[in-house]
């Protein structure tokens, strides 16, 4: 690739190996083209498929669980094995009534996979609001967490304001 | 704590901090040539319960570069993994108030300051550790344009995450430096390993092999596919992989012609040059591959003509790695 091909302007930084005007080879630093051009459809593809997930989850079609799992791609076998449990367990996890059998440890493990508080896996925080700012913190105590709710400048009426992601 | 560390973006995490770990150590080495010789250029395609969705991997085994590089030049590397993580945290602690910047291999999903939409479980991201300061490591990550850190906690928890490459706390630097590495010996068994791993190796996944079982693989992913978006998900990400993950573009194959252009000064050998030439074309076309995957995706051109278009795009990238390394086999012979 030729270097001026390679120059893209935009914050998602990366590396890329190049040709340079004297046909020498070398990486040069510049925004991501991908990330230009196809960006927003892969954002509005996984907000709507979140969405479905979640409408699943509130109808008790499957757990916190099987929720975490789909939107972050994670497939059984390695959730399994992240966690520390066999894959059939695993496969109980994602009903509602199987979610139901598991204790606080184990919740805290599938929590910390997940890079969620473990409230979250037994609650939905959706603002009524899009003005309203929703901000989940970690405590000294491993199993509370500080939700802050505030107000934004410019508000969008976006599904930021929905903790539990 | 910090230590003295310049921080740098890389194409590839791995190479990029074993080539910042050698250099602050004093070793003029580049991340191309860390990269090849350790061999590390691949293909495979891989359906595997572990993955949600089938996937290629473009270079080696994660750990080889770090592995395989430093052996090759010389390198005395100094390696500590841990079962404990308040001992792995100790000993880090430690090393980086000896003054050392130290290698970390971590989860990627745990470094909170890299944008949330690429955060993804994997294993096997290393990272350098310069110092420590108010309860956060600060971190040089190759990936990332400045500076950042993250909280002591969140990095135990990286460091210690089970699974596939479990890093087991995993710790590197470089010990000690040869005054005259042979780069030649390393430069000529790099590209052996290449050449061994792409059109050699009988294992129809991977390799030349692996480009053609993609190729005709690919025509089938609408069957595993949940709905539209979803394999327009999948497709788009052959152009993520190929493009974003760490490669420096077309797939590694601009990084390894990078490589080739060294290795050609290094052995003397204009053919090698010639070779570098045609791998950049290769990722040119690499990149065609990717861009048309991506525009298929957002487009939702996703037909059955469509996919066997874009198979035989891939098909194309077979024949022309397999003269490419079957010509540098008998370069370095």
């Amino acid at each position: 690739m030729k270097e001026q091909e390679a120059k893209a302007v935009n914050g998602h930084q990366l590396v890329l190996y190049v040709e340079r005007a004297d046909a020498s080879y070398g990486p040069v630093q510049t925004g991501s083209y991908l990330a230009q051009e196809f960006i927003d459809d892969f954002f509005e593809k996984r907000e709507r498929y979140r969405l479905d997930c979640l409408r699943r989850l509130e109808a008790g079609e499957f757990s916190a669980v099987w929720y975490y799992l789909q939107i972050l791609g994670l497939a059984e076998a390695d959730l399994a094995v992240r966690v520390g449990v066999g894959r059939r367990a695993v496969r109980r996890h994602l009903t509602p009534a199987g979610f139901g059998e598991i204790d606080l440890k184990l919740a805290a493990r599938y929590a910390e996979v997940f890079g969620v508080p473990v409230a979250n896996l037994f609650q939905v925080i959706a603002a009524q609001d899009g003005r309203v700012e929703l901000r989940q913190e970690r405590t000294a105590n491993p199993l509370l967490t500080k939700t802050r709710v505030g107000v934004v400048a410019s508000g969008t009426a976006d599904a930021g304001a929905e903790a539990g992601r | 704590m910090t230590v003295p560390f310049t921080h740098k973006m890389a194409a590839h995490c791995e190479s990029g901090a074993v080539t910042a770990l050698l250099r602050n150590a004093g070793m003029d080495v580049t991340e191309s040539l860390v990269f090849g010789v350790s061999g590390a250029l691949f293909f495979g395609y891989l359906s595997i319960p572990m993955l949600p969705f089938p996937t290629i991997a473009l270079r080696n085994k994660p750990g080889r570069i770090r592995l395989k590089t430093p052996k090759r030049l010389g390198v005395s590397m100094q390696t500590l993994t841990f079962r404990d993580p308040a001992a792995a945290t100790r000993e880090l602690d430690e090393v980086i108030a000896r003054g050392i910047p130290v290698g970390a291999q971590v989860d990627y999903f745990y470094m909170d300051y890299l944008p949330e939409y690429t955060r993804a479980h994997f294993n096997a991201h290393y990272v350098i550790v310069t110092g420590k300061k108010d309860g956060r490591y600060l971190i040089s990550d190759t990936y990332f344009p400045t500076p950042a850190s993250v909280d002591a906690a969140t990095m135990q928890t990286a460091r210690f995450a089970r699974g596939q490459f479990a890093p087991k706390g995993l710790l590197f630097w470089p010990a000690s430096i040869p005054e005259r590495p042979d780069f030649k010996a390393a430069v000529r068994q790099g590209i052996k390993d290449a050449v061994f791993y792409m059109v050699k190796l009988p294992v129809p996944f991977f390799g030349v092999r692996g480009i053609r079982f993609f190729a005709r693989k690919v025509q089938e992913w609408p069957k595993l596919t949940r709905d539209l978006d979803h394999l327009s998900h999948e497709v788009m990400m052959i152009a993520v992989i190929l493009e974003e993950r760490g490669t420096g573009g077309g797939g590694f194959r601009y990084l390894y012609a990078t490589f080739l252009q060294e290795a050609a000064q290094i052995l003397g050998d204009p053919e090698i040059a010639d070779v570098a030439k045609a791998m950049m074309d290769n990722g040119d076309r690499w990149r065609d591959v990717s861009i048309a995957a991506a525009r298929m995706g957002k487009r939702r051109d996703l037909g059955p003509q469509k996919l066997r278009e874009l198979g035989a795009m891939i098909l194309e990238r077979a024949d022309a790695e397999q003269e490419i390394f079957r010509r540098l086999g008998r370069l370095v012979k």
